[in-house]
């Protein structure tokens, strides 16, 4: 694929990946999904899923945050996989320069809700005024604010980015590489215990506990880790479904079955 | 205002909808959503642009349209994939009773936010997500793209539920949740098992903190890492990480940003001093 191309590409996938994870979430703004594609764009598949993978795991638990401003880990994927394609740096270093771009992404977006309330002004008064047409157009610019989050960095970034990195990078002594890969390394576990913390940890560490024990010590695939825990959720279910079955039957009698757990 | 309306009911018009137009809504609200998502109303804007084409539908009266679009203006927030089952209730109350409609309309819409945001927040916005990055990630370490097509080919199925979940808004409305409320809790209950077992193998698997360090004793070397810590559990060092991250977030509040650059600067701190390194 001619640079050109690649360059105009590499600028519009974290754009839709915008308006998609607000919208119709096919792509939904994952590191993994948009990475997957951005993979595809700059034609270094395997770098790009390394990258795009530590930044999932990165952002787990992140969606927990609900409908506040989070950092934007798609855009840092899609900057970590263009560096690493186009200057030869690390994964790693990759990962560590498209990071803080993504936490500045987060004043972007606190920028357009700010913005949307304009927008919105200006439609309802459409409204009042029977503009009907122009109710609904001018809704419009609010996705456009929503594509400009993506598009301002990374034409930011295609244009002065990559030399600019490379000679930095370049100047920049080995322990300090070393120390960005080791990061890369670790920074999984920010999203490993937003989750603890968000899902009900204390009330089911035995589930927690079976998953360590099968991935530390007995190596399974994540596949199987899964498919165990997938029948642990189905037995959790049956006993909850049962617990209510048996306590509406004590009450009124019309349920038999349900009757033989000893809870 | 009522009393104005309640003498106009009789000249205002209610026209009945095809399917089609019908779940244009529901279309529109999935392409939109929250796009236009602003600090004053929240979704409200983008709730309003799905209904627009279709309440114009419904009322030809510009009055009644401007009265009623007023209402969907209104302050909105709800777990996007959930919204189609408040836009069919929302379209069905209107086509049957008009702008007579609109004050339940409004209570509706406020009181099915909070019902329905608490299952698919934890759900679809939450677990789904953890589960699905949790795999398609882990996979991704390994430069398997699998998980991430598998997420990509769910994500198209959930355009197909939200389209259900508009029909049986539409048809059954708000009792839907009552009904399902309690088997919800089970679902929601069992998801959150299989997200924590797939949890615990992460910190094992996708969490490295690795030390190159080695003690020399004469003749014999020691590995810190190889003989002492994976002997004592393997991804002991990971655990550690993971207990003082989970610690430092929930007991001493620290936010994920601030745990970012601490590890970062641990990192290169560790990287100096040969503490730390990268597992060949």
């Amino acid at each position: 694929m001619p640079d050109l191309l690649q360059n105009i590409l590499i600028i519009l996938l974290p754009m839709y990946a915008l308006i998609d994870n607000r919208g119709i979430t096919v792509m939904n703004h994952w590191p993994v999904t948009v990475g997957l594609f951005a993979g595809l764009i700059m034609g270094d598949f395997q770098s790009a899923m390394v990258i795009a993978g530590t930044f999932q795991l990165m952002s787990l638990g992140v969606a927990a945050l609900g409908g506040s401003s989070v950092p934007d880990y798609a855009l840092a994927t899609v900057v970590a996989i263009y560096l690493n394609a186009r200057t030869g740096v690390g994964t790693g270093t990759s990962i560590a320069v498209g990071l803080p771009v993504g936490i500045l992404a987060i004043n972007l977006d606190v920028l357009t809700r700010t913005l949307n309330s304009f927008v919105t002004a200006r439609s309802k008064k459409y409204l009042e005024q029977r503009e009907f047409k122009k109710m609904q157009l001018v809704n419009l610019i609010s996705v456009l604010f929503v594509a400009l989050q993506a598009f301002v960095p990374m034409v930011i970034l295609v244009v002065f980015g990559p030399a600019t990195v490379e000679t930095i990078i370049d100047w920049i002594p080995d322990w300090v590489t070393d120390g960005l890969n080791i990061a890369g390394g670790m920074l999984p576990v920010v999203g490993v215990a937003m989750l603890m913390r968000y899902m009900p940890t204390k009330r089911y560490i035995w589930s927690l506990l079976i998953g360590f024990v099968m991935a530390a010590y007995l190596e399974l695939d994540i596949l199987a880790i899964s498919i165990i825990g997938f029948a642990l959720a189905i037995y959790t279910y049956n006993r909850l479904i049962s617990q209510k079955v048996a306590v509406s039957a004590s009450g009124s009698a019309e349920y038999s079955e349900g009757d033989d757990f000893d809870e | 205002m009522n009393n104005e309306h309640k003498s106009q009911t009789n000249s205002s018009q209610v026209n009945k909808l095809s399917k089609k137009e019908l779940r244009r809504a529901a279309w529109r609200w999935t392409v939109i959503g929250s796009n236009n998502i602003n600090y004053g109303t929240l979704q409200g804007t983008g709730y309003a642009w799905a209904l627009a084409n279709t309440l114009r539908k419904v009322y030809p009266n510009d009055d009644d349209y401007v009265e009623a679009m007023n209402v969907e203006y209104e302050y909105f927030n709800i777990t996007p994939y959930m919204a189609p089952l408040v836009i069919g209730t929302d379209v069905a109350m209107q086509e049957q009773q008009g702008t007579e409609s609109l004050e339940a309309v409004r209570s509706i819409k406020t009181s099915l936010m909070g019902p329905l945001s608490g299952i698919g927040d934890s759900l679809l916005w939450v677990l789904y997500p953890t589960i699905m990055g949790s795999i398609s990630g882990y996979m991704a370490l390994d430069g398997n793209p699998l998980g991430a097509i598998a997420w990509i080919v769910l994500n198209l199925l959930l355009i197909w539920f939200r389209l259900k979940l508009f029909d049986l808004g539409y048809k059954s409305g708000a009792r839907l949740i009552t009904d399902l409320s309690d088997r919800l809790t089970a679902i929601t209950e069992g998801a959150s098992v299989m997200g924590l077992t797939v949890v615990g193998s992460l910190i094992a698997t996708v969490v490295e903190v690795h030390t190159p360090l080695e003690f020399t004793f004469g003749e014999v070397t020691l590995g810190l890492q190889e003989e002492v810590f994976d002997q004592i559990l393997p991804a002991l060092l990971p655990v550690i990480l993971t207990g003082v991250v989970y610690y430092l977030m929930e007991k001493r509040k620290w936010g994920f940003l601030k745990i970012i650059f601490a590890i970062i600067i641990l990192s290169l701190v560790g990287s100096y001093f040969g503490i730390l390194g990268v597992e060949s």
